[in-house]
């Protein structure tokens, strides 16, 4: 049982602060960034290419997950705004090329081939019947720890009112001051970093690759839309559940109502499975869980 | 319709003529030297295994030149990329038989891979040389298809007479979920039932997946005495470190294609696993050659397909000498009389039977300890 | 020169197979504004019931129907979907639909061929001696691309293609002229999904296999950047658009002959090459290097 939570922890915190980046950054844009995942794997490859060549880790990951907010930055001015004047779908198209732009200069710097982190080998945590290794157990305190400050800086901070409002009415507080290009700079900037950071985080058990970004794109996206586009807090519970869900079809036992001792699911379906709850997300709730606006759908 | 078709046309014929012209270039250049092809991985899950065959590729290339080439040419080999996929492989086939008109292709790794790829070339009629896959499919392939590593059914067995000599009974088992997996997991357990051992679990994972964890638990669920597993270079290592993490390590862990499994693996990790390999390197001929290419590459082969790129580039020179002819027909018949008498390479004798498939292959027992594989 | 001839004629058969694909897309994309990412999924039906037809035994144009019927019931299900959604949302729907197929299709070896695919499905054209085969072909896939490109200029000049425009630009102009959106959008899907069935179909016979990897969502992209590049809404930028990325696609393995370099920086510079000409159409020329041309009233 134990287990079973922890994977589910494991699971989401893989996919949640890249997902709390998209759903933050989506609430100013306004256009879903298919790139985003890019971010992550660009700022895995930072990490890997300092921590190779001597760099403390907790350094290179820093350093990674600044260099991924400076890309998210770099893009977002020189190339997001102008594709955002024809409109969120030329953006989302836009974004499409400059993945695979990403990938392209990724893939002809680095290699196709991953890239392991050499990182010394310690005896797994074990509690209770549970196992966990101590990188997937930093990147769950990374992750809680990001997130309670994020709250903190959102709920309690001029700044996070700043984008709370810029979020939910552009016209009225541009109207009441507040300076829209600077919030979405520092915005674009945090989400890159964060979304850096996640995929930092994740590289350090799979190692960096080129595939990293795509592999996360449509969990990544299930889980923000879930919790709805635009409310960051959410998309990290969108994270969870599409965690649990992954792990208790893959560790319910069939095997009972098939007569045979021990039947699972497919582990290959369970990507589906994702795909599926984000399908019917979007089919009776496509602004989310929480969602809690009247609208004319 | 009108005519305004013209600009697309003129942008279409700029483009036709710039790919005739660079055709015509190499095509001329190609006239002085024998030429023959190859398909390899060199990007993707199987890079590793892929840029070691090519070393062993390129080693007997120099070989066979040190030696005066062949016919009195340069013997030259054309290496194309496959990208780890059969679209990519299909198209760089394509490119070879029809633009290079190379008269011998050797390749893939994957079985999912090569029974396309392979498929083609027998359609087109060109000579096929299959140095790494083990699918029994291959055998089916037609008659201008030669296989130097020994098929599924020969490395089941062994491993299966294996697990059951160390005293295995009820094993698990995870395999790629392709053309190589799905055959080695039906062909693995056929031969372990014989025997009268049990499969209790049966997972074919799928490929690009960042972690296995959920795959690995399920497997745990069954109790097994040891796991058999086999896995691509990059998703094993995954594999064997979330192994590892989860304490399923305590259990024996047998590796089929052990070089292939462990490639990507750390040291530290692969430790302890114990398991079975294509015959990589026999006798004399075999120190020699791993010799080699220790001097060459300044570090020895890290999996066991070398031998036979090797091999397969020396076979396909002596067919060509003595049949005296660059055509596929002749190279065909040619390899056909070599194998039924026997080719001595450094994999061992090289015989083939009547489907053109390797007769007795050898397969190695290993254990990986103190950082290296080693024989058991 | 002959090897230049086989060349020839296998890039132009698969620039044509692709430029159906696209054609299919621009339906969508273009005409009617639609952002389908899950596009390939029309295609890859139609591949999987050339190979599944073949493994039953069927002549090539049963399983030809089969293909473009499945891919229209797919396409009046995406259509479904995208009642509530808008715009973009619907399109990471149907990049998820593509996506759940695939995965079907690589676990599903009894129907599929799982992750191996179904191979050795016959050219249509095997009797003929070579090169006469391919040749043979080329000539039914350049006559198809023809009569379909005939088609989409005709329906796009024609008022069904006015009336996807309209509801694109003005949709609540279109409402209020009388026209039902939903059924415009989902005639406009399954037209666009019947054409690049098609597509698929033909691809499976020329390539002898069927296999997931035809359903990756990049191929989507692929034609996302094909009709982009050339000018979403009108044939002819479609066209334009797959040579131009067809062009790219085959001179970069030359290139690498040529020039040196490793498969990797080949590999890297394809997806770049296009990723770059895409993104520079979008920040330069967002009609496209052929621009749609609207019909000025005098």
């Amino acid at each position: 049982m134990l287990q079973f939570l922890v994977d589910t922890v494991l699971r989401a915190s893989d996919l949640a602060l890249i997902a709390l980046g998209l759903s933050m950054l989506y609430g100013l844009v306004k256009f879903p960034n298919v790139a985003h995942v890019q971010y992550a794997m660009f700022g895995a490859y930072v990490t890997y290419a300092l921590q190779s060549s001597g760099f403390p880790l907790v350094g290179a990951l820093l350093a990674g997950s600044v260099a991924a907010g400076l890309l998210t930055l770099g893009l977002q001015v020189l190339v997001f705004q102008r594709l955002l004047r024809g409109g969120p779908a030329i953006a989302m198209i836009g974004s499409l090329a400059v993945a695979m732009l990403v990938i392209a200069i990724m893939q002809g710097l680095a290699g196709s081939f991953p890239r392991m982190f050499n990182l010394p080998r310690v005896e797994p945590l074990v509690i209770g019947g549970a196992r966990i290794a101590w990188t997937q157990l930093y990147l769950m305190g990374t992750t809680i720890v990001l997130l309670a400050l994020f709250m903190l800086v959102l709920f309690h901070t001029r700044l996070g009112r700043a984008m709370r409002a810029l979020s939910s009415n552009p016209m009225l507080a541009n109207a009441s001051g507040l300076n829209a290009e600077r919030i979405t700079y520092c915005v674009s900037f945090a989400s890159g970093a964060i979304a850096g950071l996640g995929g930092s985080m994740l590289a350090l058990s799979t190692g960096a690759h080129i595939n990293l970004g795509n592999d996360l794109l449509l969990p990544v996206f299930a889980a923000a839309i879930l919790g709805g586009l635009g409310n960051p807090i959410g998309a990290v519970f969108g994270a969870l559940l599409i965690a649990l869900t992954e792990t208790a079809v893959t560790n319910l036992n069939f095997g009972p109502l098939l007569g045979r001792e021990l039947a699972f699911m497919p582990v290959g379906y369970i990507s589906a499975g994702s795909f599926l709850i984000l399908l019917l997300a979007l089919l009776f709730k496509p602004y989310g869980l929480f969602d809690r606006d009247v609208r004319r759908v | 319709m009108r005519s305004s078709r013209v600009p697309g046309f003129r942008r279409a014929r700029i483009a036709a003529a710039a790919s005739l012209l660079t055709l015509a270039g190499t095509a001329a250049w190609a006239q002085d030297s024998v030429n023959i092809g190859a398909v390899l991985s060199l990007t993707g899950a199987n890079a590793t295994v892929g840029e070691d065959v090519r070393r062993g590729i390129m080693l007997g290339v120099e070989h066979v030149n040190a030696k005066g080439g062949v016919l009195g040419k340069k013997f030259n080999i054309i290496i194309e990329d496959s990208g780890g996929n059969p679209t990519t492989a299909l198209n760089a086939a394509r490119k070879l038989a029809t633009v290079d008109k190379v008269p011998v292709v050797m390749g893939e790794y994957s079985s999912g891979i090569t029974l396309p790829m392979a498929q083609y070339l027998v359609k087109e009629g060109v000579t096929h040389l299959n140095i790494a896959s083990s699918s029994t499919k291959i055998r089916q392939l037609g008659a201008t298809s030669f296989s130097l590593v020994g098929l599924e059914n020969f490395g089941n067995q062994f491993s299966a007479k294996d697990t059951w000599d160390l005293g295995y009974r009820k094993v698990a088992m995870i395999a790629p979920n392709n053309a190589y997996g799905q055959g080695v997991l039906e062909g693995y357990k056929a031969e372990f039932e014989k025997l009268g051992g049990k499969v209790v679990t049966e997972v074919l994972y799928t490929a690009g997946q960042s972690t296995y964890r959920r795959e690995l638990q399920q497997m745990s669920r069954s109790n097994p005495d040891a796991y058999v597993y086999t896995a691509y270079g990059q998703e094993s290592a995954v594999i064997n470190r979330e192994a590892e993490e989860l304490g399923l390590r305590k259990t024996p862990w047998y590796a089929i294609l052990m070089s292939m499994s462990l490639s990507d693996t750390p040291p530290a990790i692969a430790n302890g696993q114990i398991g079975m390999e294509l015959g990589s390197v026999q006798g004399a001929a075999g120190k020699a050659y791993a010799d080699a290419f220790k001097a060459k590459y300044t570090e020895g082969f890290k999996t066991s397909y070398t031998g036979y790129g090797y091999d397969g580039v020396l076979l396909t020179a002596a067919a060509i000498e003595k049949a005296k002819a660059t055509t596929p027909a002749a190279i065909q018949a040619a390899l056909k009389e070599i194998g039924a008498t026997g080719f001595p390479g450094v994999t061992g004798t090289i015989r083939f039977d009547q489907d053109r498939q390797r007769v007795d292959p050898p397969y190695d027992k290993l254990k990986f300890e103190g950082g290296k594989l080693a024989p058991r | 020169m002959s090897a230049v001839f086989d060349f020839a004629v296998s890039t132009v058969t698969i620039a044509g197979i692709y430029a159906l694909m696209a054609l299919g897309l621009n339906l969508q994309a273009g005409y009617a504004g639609l952002l389908n990412f899950g596009h390939i999924a029309f295609a890859g039906l139609g591949a999987y019931a050339a190979g599944i037809g073949f493994g039953l035994g069927w002549a090539p144009l049963p399983s030809l129907a089969l293909g473009v019927g499945l891919a229209m019931l797919l396409g009046a299900f995406m259509a479904g979907l995208g009642r509530k959604l808008a715009s973009d949302y619907w399109g990471i729907a149907t990049l998820a639909i593509a996506e759940i197929l695939r995965t079907i299709a690589t676990n599903e070896g009894w129907l599929t061929g799982g992750a191996n695919g179904i191979s050795a499905i016959p050219a249509l054209f095997d009797g003929l001696p070579r090169p006469w085969n391919a040749v043979a072909f080329l000539a039914l896939v350049l006559g198809v691309l023809a009569a379909a490109a005939w088609l989409c200029a005709r329906l796009g000049n024609g008022r069904f293609g006015r009336a996807l425009r309209l509801m694109r630009e003005e949709p609540q102009l279109a409402t209020c002229l009388g026209y039902n959106l939903r059924t415009l959008k989902t005639r406009a899907i399954m037209a666009s999904a019947a054409v690049t069935a098609l597509g698929g179909f033909l691809y499976a016979h020329y390539m002898s296999f069927a296999g997931p990897e035809y359903m990756l969502a990049s191929e989507t992209f692929l034609l996302w950047t094909m009709v982009m590049i050339g000018g979403l809404g009108n044939t002819l930028g479609v066209l334009v658009g797959v040579v131009t990325v067809q062009a790219a696609h085959v001179l970069v393995p030359f290139a690498k002959d040529w020039i040196g370099f490793g498969s990797d920086v080949a590999g890297a510079l394809r997806l770049g090459l296009i990723g770059a000409i895409l993104l520079a159409c979008l920040l330069w020329r967002s009609e496209g290097l052929v621009p749609e041309k609207l019909r000025k009233i005098p």
